[in-house]
């Protein structure tokens, strides 16, 4: 069923009443599990996340003792709730899920200093309650605050949104870059998803999975990233606030 | 000539640095630094600290390549000692120092070493030659002793221990080569997560201290509590020491072999006494108390418990006479209630 988003340009106001470069309303708590080292649970519009991290620990298997070496290793597995789609469907061994899961690890194998916790495992679970598009941002934000929870040490913030193009083929002069899609937009747009370091450009994650003019890349990045300085204040503001009760 | 040791020159302010001064140090640092707005603010990973080359940085800290900016990496309470600058994150894995009291629980058992879950980013050794053998306190380990490994611990097992030396990627080895080690029984083990740790400045949670092994006095009768520096705490019906047991068997006229014996009968026991119904009341509200103050961010230790403990019974023996029974305020809420009467009343 093709979406009609031609209604865009006339007031130029998206589906949900947002101008182009409004994030949703974005909600987010710290420390939510009393028993794990580290926990945050992330509204970001109706897409809802819910992250946990063990460790550092010693890994499951005592035979096979961490990361390469000298290095932790970090583990990522993404459940998804039943009813967080439409529709209900059982799926075991996604690919998808699977690929978001690599995209984690690599992205915060780097970021972690994980040269501090040698043979160990820090693995982020997450749980996806609720999904609306924007979903490897939503789990990069979340993962981000429960690894701060658990007080791993990371060189920089690793913050993401989406991008789209909301442009149709034919006017691609009259365009703007869409920012934060929910999963209406996500099925009828062309984008991607960027995930930067902190108050830097440094862009850390990069992916894109639909078909879009080589053109447009460059506003939607330029969007994505000013989107990602935003989330990192917003999340900044949690983890500022949850230190207020250890004065 | 005269060796004078000088403070430190202030640098000039930057970012964080200007902001926070730590109340710990302040005797070190510049009494010209801005202190007194530093409480309640903190560093976030990725924030700059000082760019000024003079400092040096220590926990919690990096240098980006090719630069001299100095930036924290956890989300914490920024310490100065004297020129290191330090990052202490507010919740963290306990890292093992030489020396510290820990609790901890037997998850696998070896040929000749147990594998001891003490809260730190890797399992715990403890070797056999570093426990004491039953009859005796001084002997060799024998190949019987290694046959029986299981008899002295097994999995599961609760005990405390202090940790007698580090490898080279952090994981600690064990002792209970006193008889203030050994197993744990009688009561209930707690767990403050992300709470152990204690560098002296922590604010919240279990901090290394003089006695972390204390005896709270309660209208039930005595209760123990282990402070394990892990965050792993103890509480059981209070025992007759070893050394008081040996107090008490000079008394019976026992021979000093048989004495030993007596000991060593106990140490490895893991049957539990009969305790009554009002200490194990007591043991749950220490527990539940101690899991206040660590989720209320406070520093656990003996002083602060005896005191909220104290105030938490007075404030229900008050609540009994009253009549109040709007209970469900919660651990945190019970704790915050005692905390907020113990400063009104001094």
């Amino acid at each position: 069923m093709p979406l009609d988003t031609s209604t865009y340009s006339l007031a130029l106001l998206r589906l949900d009443g947002r101008r182009w470069n409004e994030l949703r309303r974005i909600h987010a708590q710290i420390g939510t599990q009393q028993a794990a080292d580290g926990s945050s649970y992330l509204e970001m519009g109706n897409t809802k996340v819910l992250c946990t991290v063990t460790g550092p620990a010693e890994g499951r298997q005592s035979g096979q003792r961490g990361g390469k070496d000298n290095e932790a290793k970090v583990e990522v597995e993404i459940g998804f709730a039943g009813f967080s789609g439409l529709e209900r469907r059982k799926r075991k061994s996604d690919k998808r899920t699977s690929e978001m899961q690599h995209t984690l690890s690599t992205a915060y194998s780097s970021l972690l200093l994980t040269h501090l916790y040698p043979h160990s495992t820090i693995t982020i679970t997450l749980h996806i309650l609720s999904q609306d598009g924007s979903l490897l941002a939503a789990c990069i934000n979340a993962s981000t605050l429960a690894l701060i929870d658990a007080g791993i040490p990371m060189t920089d913030y690793l913050v993401s949104c989406t991008a789209a193009s909301s442009a149709t083929s034919s006017d691609s002069d009259n365009s703007d870059p869409l920012l934060d899609l929910n999963n209406l937009e996500e099925q009828e747009l062309p984008f991607l998803t960027v995930g930067t370091l902190g108050r830097s450009d440094k862009v850390s994650v990069l992916i894109c999975e639909s078909r879009v003019r080589m053109e447009r890349i460059e506003s939607m990045l330029a969007v994505g990233i000013d989107g990602c300085k935003r989330m990192r204040e917003i999340l900044d503001g949690v983890v500022k606030e949850s230190g207020k009760k250890f004065s | 000539m005269p060796i004078t040791i000088r403070a430190p020159n202030l640098p000039t302010p930057h970012d964080a640095l200007a902001r926070a001064a730590s109340p710990s140090d302040s005797e070190m640092s510049d009494d010209d630094l801005p202190s007194g707005t530093s409480g309640t603010s903190i560093v976030t990973p990725g924030e700059t600290i000082t760019s000024d080359p003079q400092w040096m940085r220590g926990h919690g800290t990096y240098i980006p390549p090719s630069t001299t900016t100095i930036v924290s990496t956890v989300a914490g309470h920024l310490h100065k000692t004297n020129k290191l600058l330090s990052v202490q994150a507010l919740r963290a894995r306990y890292t093992p120092e030489i020396g510290d009291l820990v609790v901890g629980r037997i998850v696998s058992v070896g040929t000749k070493k147990w594998s001891v879950d003490i809260a730190a980013p890797m399992l715990a050794s403890l070797p056999l030659s570093a426990i004491n053998l039953p009859g005796g306190i001084l002997r060799r380990r024998t190949a019987v002793d290694e046959l029986n490994i299981r008899t002295f611990f097994s999995e599961g097992d609760l005990l405390v221990a202090e940790v007698q030396s580090l490898h080279q990627d952090n994981t600690a080895s064990l002792h209970t080569r006193s008889l203030k080690y050994g197993k744990l029984r009688n009561g209930m083990f707690t767990s403050l997560s992300g709470a152990g740790g204690g560098v002296l400045s922590r604010r919240g949670g279990v901090v290394r201290s003089k006695r972390q092994t204390f005896t709270l006095n309660t209208a039930a009768g005595e209760i123990d509590v282990v402070l394990g520096v892990n965050g792993y705490i103890f509480i059981s019906a209070h025992a007759t020491s070893p050394s008081n047991a040996a107090a008490t068997a000079e008394d019976k006229d026992i021979s000093i072999t048989r004495l030993d014996e007596a000991v060593s009968e106990t140490l490895y026991s893991s049957q539990n006494d009969e305790i009554t119904p009002g200490v194990l009341r007591e043991i749950t509200r220490v527990s539940t108390l101690i899991k206040g103050l660590a989720a209320a961010g406070r520093r656990v230790d003996e002083d602060v418990i005896v005191r909220v403990y104290e105030g938490a019974v007075e404030l229900e023996a008050e609540e009994k006479s009253l009549g109040i029974t709007d209970k469900g305020v919660g651990a945190v809420g019970v704790v915050q209630a005692v905390l907020e009467r113990l400063e009104l009343g001094g």
